[in-house]
């Protein structure tokens, strides 16, 4: 069980990875829908993962 | 060039996001990391850290003090927990008021005042009320955590779809897995709460903790409120207790721990150890659903109209006076008064005839009503610097 709830536990950890990765990639990477407005959006959605990966909580 | 600029453009959309960010965040975070400062008695004999039963947990946010008050006659052992769920705070506060004016005549008394310590570093997700809580001293105003019933998710993420509570699997809501009084008895190596209550279980079976006392507040629209919830063992104490208190002090009734219902201290402490246990529930306006304004005053003083309303038709389990409210003095005096009589009578029906008795005196609940929390609370500024800890 303990295990188990591990392996689950690093799914989620891939997850937010692979989620991270694709906002920064559409923030200065994307094709459809250029606005600001995106931009703004998608910064903004990135500083959780930001703050966790630079350790602040 | 017009690459350039556009990547300029999204970097400083970037930056301004996390300018925003640090703005809102700052309050969160001096909240997440300023302690509470407290003074214990001189009667204090050792300090310990949870993370001496669970090495795991140093480090963490799941790491909290241990105060040992032992007489030095030999006797029983009493635990007493506080700060289960913070955001009912009286819990903490009478294990404030009893660490610094307890003194042991026999026996030994443990107590841990922050049992969910990463609960005291956020509010509820999605329930704004004040942050801290006032108490006047007579050395000013001193301020406490209002918390929250989880432990934070910053401290223990992500949480499973449903918790399954370990070891019966019952399948209980899935923030519960950050919830003390769901995960006993807890495992070394399982998630933070599962560990922090695998800790307290430890030093239950330990140190031979013959009574434990975990504290708590409901709302009073709930039905366990006013009342203790006992294992099997300490029923028959549990009972006398609450029927003396009733006829002489406030209304307290008494219930049976349901042998189904899993992860609670009054189940799992009985069953995973040979301790006698017992929870304490006090009435709690801040916890009612249907309360206005969560006012500043809502947590110390406790009236609300909207509750009156309630009362006035009948809603409540039990009395709701809004002129009295449910003043914290009330409720810490509630329980250190339950916790003593509890004692009295576990002394008397079972400790003592294995002189395993624990004499111990603490404030009461007619003192508290007279003179207030405050007064018991020593200035951490003059206190003797060994006895001030924060939490």
């Amino acid at each position: 069980m303990v295990f188990l709830q591990n392996v689950i536990h690093w799914i989620y950890m891939i997850f937010a990875a692979v989620s991270c990765f694709f906002l920064v990639k559409h923030l200065f990477k994307r094709e459809k829908n250029k606005g600001i407005v995106n931009d703004i959006v998608y910064a903004y959605c990135i500083i959780p993962f930001l703050l966790r990966i630079l350790q602040i909580k | 060039m017009k690459m350039s600029k556009s990547i300029l453009v999204k970097l400083i959309a970037l930056a301004v996001a996390l300018v925003l960010a640090a703005l809102a965040g700052v309050e969160f975070y001096n909240y997440r990391h300023t302690p509470e400062t407290v003074v214990a008695s001189s009667a204090l004999t050792e300090t310990h850290m949870l993370s001496e039963w669970v090495p795991s947990l140093k480090g963490t946010f799941g790491d909290t003090p241990v105060f040992f008050f032992d007489s030095g006659v030999e006797g029983g052992t009493m635990l007493y927990l506080g700060g289960t769920h913070p955001y009912e705070p009286a819990t903490s506060m009478s294990a404030y008021v009893m660490l610094n004016n307890i003194t042991v005549q026999k026996g030994r008394v443990i107590i841990i005042p922050q049992a969910n310590r990463s609960a005291t570093t956020l509010g509820m997700l999605g329930n704004a009320y004040p942050p801290y809580y006032k108490v006047e001293t007579e050395w000013g105003t001193a301020q406490f955590k209002n918390g929250d019933r989880w432990a934070n998710p910053l401290d223990s993420w992500p949480d499973p779809f449903t918790y399954m509570h370990y070891p019966s699997n019952l399948a209980l809501t899935y923030q519960d897995i950050r919830n003390v009084n769901r995960c006993y008895p807890g495992r070394p190596d399982g998630s933070l709460i599962e560990r922090v209550c695998f800790a307290i279980m430890e030093i239950i079976r330990n140190e031979d903790v013959d009574i434990a006392i975990d504290s708590h507040e409901a709302a009073v629209m709930y039905p366990v409120v006013e009342t203790y919830v006992a294992h099997d063992r300490a029923l028959d104490m549990a009972m006398m207790a609450s029927m003396s208190l009733s006829a002489d002090r406030f209304y307290m009734k008494c219930e049976a721990s349901p042998k189904n219902l899993r992860g609670l201290s009054h189940r799992e402490w009985g069953d995973y150890s040979d301790t006698l246990a017992v929870l304490m529930e006090t009435p709690h306006t801040f916890t009612d659903w249907i309360v206005g304004p969560m006012t500043d005053d809502l947590q110390p003083v406790g009236q609300d109209e909207i509750l009156k309303i309630a009362a006035e038709h009948g809603l409540t389990y039990v009395d709701y006076d809004y002129e009295f409210g449910t003043p914290l003095k009330y409720r810490v005096g509630r329980h250190l008064e339950g916790a003593k009589e509890v004692l009295s009578w576990a002394n008397d029906m079972q400790l003592m005839w294995e002189n395993k008795d624990i004499q111990v005196t603490w404030p009461s609940y007619n003192e508290l009503m007279e003179k207030d929390c405050g007064y018991f609370l020593e200035n951490p500024e003059t206190a003797d610097p060994s006895l001030v800890f924060e939490i």
